[in-house]
């Protein structure tokens, strides 16, 4: 909970700095030609969202994205990356002359459309601030949701981290050599 | 306090999205694409935090821990295959796994 | 049912199961056993034809024979008897009928009869003949269509009738298929034919629009205007110049004798070019009611008559004359009919029907006997070696010309004396055109005569004269010859107009003659002779030119050309109708139908190919395509819901 101190000024400058360094990183993220670089852009991505969840009052969320994301994901993308060796591209090169423009149309018409969809609901259930009380995020009230109201994705989420460390295990380890 | 309203979290995650696949599409390095990816997973997640927030409904805020939990699990999958492919000194090209043509 | 019903029914239906049979048969019987169904069907269809005739005689003999008043009440002493319904729109109703009265059983006994005999005939002639069971489906055929005609209860069976027949003469001219001569000619008979059938049934719409049906009685009582009558006759007409080879649609007639010599006997000389005159004395009350109308098929007819006798005297081939002869005889019975004396021109139609396929079939007889050659400047002396084809010949040739004793004196004679009844200035026209006409007749008889058979026999005919097991001919060939020579000499009896008339009497309920065409004893006497001397001067001098050599042909270079060029009608018909008709088809086929049409299909193939291969590119092979699929996907999708909204 940030102190509501100095009134919005403070808020909103705040969002429009983290809202740059997202936006800003994530263009470097799919600009870099190293992809070290790219995930290390990823980082400040995920830095500026842990920011906008803090002032969504959504403070457990953003511990998590900076542990489990910024601190464990990135940090195995680095790893890969130094592990697999330096790898240099021209970043928008190749594949068939329509792809680049029929990916930058796609994505184009994407962010447009889900931003004229918010523009029509804007002045429908958008637009009614609610007042959220103080335990709003916190980690008590997380645990008290995830463990009574939704019990069941919880069971689910820890069983496909179980799975998806069998498979990464798998994938990664040695093969046997091929019998042919 | 009052700050931008939920609508500008909305679009500020639409345009995170659009560029999280933009890079999906265009880049040809495994690696980066599974970094674009992250882009628009987490996307989805401030879209969910923003309305979570708005309507007052814890359960946005669950949903996005879930998704966090699925995308690093999926990421160890995804590198894994990186390491799999590196281990048999195939290329990380996207484009030369071609092996789905019709 | 009455006998007359059922030997109405028999005779329309028997020669429709000789060709059905036929055709079920195929190829598994033997082509012998073709030909003698056919003949056998129409032997029945005779017999049927004097069980009819018999029944109407009887009616006849009964207290209902009443005088014709001035309302023509059709069926007059015949009866109509109706299978179902077989057309119907709204209130206009035509049923399957038949109509049996005078007229149509004297019809039915000539075409069953003769037909009979041709096609007894043309078993002998067609035997060897590879496709020997289509010709004998196709006549037996044509044999059920003529029937139809006659018997037809109302306009429109009449109109089907008419069409068959069309149909058969197409088909049997066509006969022989490879040759392309007999293929032009078939289609030059056919689309001719059409023509007339096109005025016909406007005419018959006409009556349609005025009277709401098709109906002998309806349409004979009516009263249609002064306009509509001339125009309905104007169509009948058309039609029944076309059928019968009359000027101006008579080019059609001299080609069909491509087709087989029976059939040009049984078609082309006794019964379907015949139907123009049955037609206009079936309908006489419209004709009388358009007497402008009936008075130019009397001139036609006239007209018709000299150029055809004209015409048959540069003739060479042997079929082509007598082709000639039947159009000049067709067009006495056109001044028959269209004078108003029906009786006369159907009594000539019948003695016609007699020597006029007698002289087709001993022609047929000397053909075969000499390797199929028609030219008659090579076939001098065969009579020689065929006397009783010489003979046969002999008597039709005299039949034909009207020397008394023989059929054609009796029938032709009336037909000129009625036409000099009419006592107006065209009467007398025609009558000097029947006159002139039978000097014609008798010179270019008897120059076909003296070419052909008297004298010694010419080299070519020695050569190639092959006779038939010792024989003439087969007797399926001989036998028929033989009996209608004793027709052609004997039948004419039947009428002498001035002395008895048993024929006009019996024809008066249908078809009686109109009054201002009744000849007076005198003019009948008069003109017999007139036309008799006739006759035996174009008889003389053809045997001085062409037996004596006493008189040499005149040269007269104007004329012969015009006549071998048959006045020219071919000539002009080629440039006004087929010329521009085969430039316009080559310019549509060059212009439309091999750019656009025959293009069309490797068209579509093409597209299909080109679309096909733009497809193709679709499929990289890449990852990232299939993920940009995905995500435009995504993208329609959202806009869809977003324009739902």
């Amino acid at each position: 909970m940030i102190a509501a101190s100095a009134g919005n000024v403070v808020v909103w400058i705040v969002w429009v700095v983290a809202a740059f360094t997202c936006l800003g990183s994530a263009v470097a993220v799919v600009s870099f030609s190293n992809p070290f670089y790219s995930a290390l852009a990823l980082i400040g991505n995920l830095g500026s969202l842990a920011v906008l969840y803090l002032l969504l009052s959504a403070e457990f969320v953003a511990a998590a994205q900076v542990l489990v994301y910024a601190g464990a994901v990135v940090v195995m993308f680095l790893f890969v990356i130094a592990y697999v060796g330096p790898r240099r591209e021209t970043p928008w090169s190749g594949g068939p002359g329509w792809q680049t423009i029929g990916a930058v149309a796609a994505a184009g018409a994407l962010m447009v459309e889900i931003i004229v969809a918010i523009g029509m609901q804007a002045s429908g259930s958008l637009s009614h601030e609610t007042e959220v009380g103080t335990a709003f995020g916190t980690p008590a009230w997380i645990g008290r949701v995830f463990l009574v109201d939704h019990l069941l994705a919880f069971e689910i989420t820890s069983v496909v981290l179980l799975i998806a460390a069998v498979g990464g295990v798998i994938l990664g380890s040695h093969t046997k050599r091929a019998t042919t | 306090m009052s700050g931008p309203d939920v609508a500008w979290y909305l679009a500020l995650a639409a345009v995170l999205f659009g560029i999280g696949a933009l890079g999906v599409l265009i880049r040809r390095n495994t690696l980066v694409v599974l970094l674009s990816l992250e882009l628009m997973l987490n996307a989805g997640n401030l879209a969910l935090i923003a309305l979570s927030r708005h309507f007052h409904n814890g359960a946005g805020q669950i949903f996005a821990l879930a998704v966090m939990a699925v995308a690093a699990s999926e990421v160890c999958v995804g590198l894994g295959l990186v390491v799999a492919l590196n281990r048999r000194n195939l290329s990380l090209d996207v484009d030369t796994l071609s092996e789905l043509r019709g | 049912m009455t006998g007359l019903t059922y030997g109405s029914w028999l005779c329309l239906l028997a020669p429709l199961a000789g060709t059905i049979l036929i055709l079920l048969g195929g190829s598994r019987i033997p082509r012998l056993a073709a030909a003698w169904i056919a003949t056998t069907s129409v032997f029945v269809a005779f017999g049927g034809a004097v069980w009819a005739f018999f029944g109407v005689h009887s009616q006849h003999q009964g207290p209902e024979l009443l005088p014709l008043t001035s309302q023509v009440t059709v069926p007059a002493h015949g009866e109509i008897t109706t299978a179902w319904t077989w057309l119907q729109s709204g209130n206009f109703h035509v049923g399957l009928q038949l109509l049996v009265d005078p007229l149509s059983t004297v019809m039915m006994l000539i075409v069953s009869g003769v037909g009979g005999l041709i096609v007894l005939y043309s078993i002998g002639y067609m035997d060897g003949d590879e496709e020997e069971r289509r010709y004998f489906a196709y006549i037996a055929f044509f044999v059920f269509s003529m029937l139809l005609l006659v018997e037809g209860g109302n306009l429109l069976m009449l109109l089907v009738g008419w069409g068959l027949v069309g149909l058969s003469s197409y088909l049997l001219i066509g006969f022989w298929h490879d040759r392309p001569s007999a293929v032009r000619a078939a289609k030059k008979a056919f689309v001719m034919n059409a023509f007339g059938d096109a005025t016909m049934a406007l005419a018959f719409f006409i009556l349609i629009a005025h009277t709401n049906s098709l109906d002998f009685g309806v349409n004979f009582n009516a009263h249609l205007s002064g306009t509509a009558t001339n125009f309905v006759a104007l169509g009948l007409l058309g039609g029944a110049v076309a059928k019968s080879a009359q000027i101006p649609l008579q080019t059609w007639l001299p080609d069909a004798m491509e087709g087989p010599t029976p059939v040009s006997a049984l078609i082309h000389a006794a019964t379907m070019v015949t139907a123009g005159v049955y037609l206009i004395a079936r309908t006489y009350p419209l004709f009388e009611h358009a007497r402008t109308i009936q008075l130019i098929a009397a001139g036609a007819g006239a007209l018709t008559l000299l150029v055809a006798g004209l015409i048959a005297l540069v003739q060479t081939d042997i079929k082509r004359v007598i082709a000639y002869s039947t159009m000049s005889q067709i067009g006495y019975m056109f001044v028959g009919v269209g004078v108003g004396a029906y009786a006369n021109g159907v009594f000539h139609l019948l003695t016609h029907a007699f020597f006029k396929a007698l002289l087709f079939m001993t022609a047929g007889l000397v053909i075969h006997a000499v390797a199929n050659e028609q030219d008659i400047r090579k076939l001098r002396g065969v009579g020689r070696l065929m006397p009783f084809t010489k003979w046969c010949f002999l008597v039709g040739a005299l039949a034909l010309v009207g020397i008394p004793p023989f059929s054609g004196f009796f029938s032709k004679d009336p037909i000129v004396a009625s036409a000099a009844a009419l006592g107006t200035w065209y009467g007398w026209i025609f009558w000097v055109c029947g006159v002139a006409g039978a000097f014609l007749t008798g010179l270019y008889t008897f120059r076909l005569w003296y070419l052909v058979f008297p004298g010694e026999p010419s080299p070519f005919v020695r050569e190639h004269y092959h006779d038939h097991h010792g024989r003439e001919g087969a007797w399926t060939m001989l036998v028929p010859v033989g009996i209608l020579a004793v027709l052609a000499t004997f039948a004419g009896w039947l009428q002498w107009t001035p002395r008895w008339d048993p024929f006009t009497r019996w024809l008066a309920p249908a078809a009686p003659s109109l009054a201002a065409a009744v000849p007076t004893d005198t003019q009948e006497y008069f003109t017999s002779v007139a036309v008799v001397i006739a006759g035996l001067a174009g008889l003389v001098l053809a045997w001085a030119i062409y037996s004596e050599r006493r008189i040499a042909i005149p040269a007269a270079p104007f004329w012969r050309r015009l006549f071998e060029e048959k006045f020219y009608f071919d000539w002009l018909y080629d440039r006004i109708f087929y010329e521009p008709a085969v430039a316009t088809a080559a310019f549509l086929r060059r212009e439309f139908e091999e750019p656009v049409v025959l293009q069309t299909g490797p068209d579509v193939g093409n597209t299909t190919l080109a679309t096909g291969s733009l497809v193709r590119r679709l499929q990289t092979g890449l990852l990232r395509t299939y993920v940009l699929f995905l995500a435009a996907g995504a993208a329609i999708v959202v806009l869809a819901f977003l324009i739902a909204r």
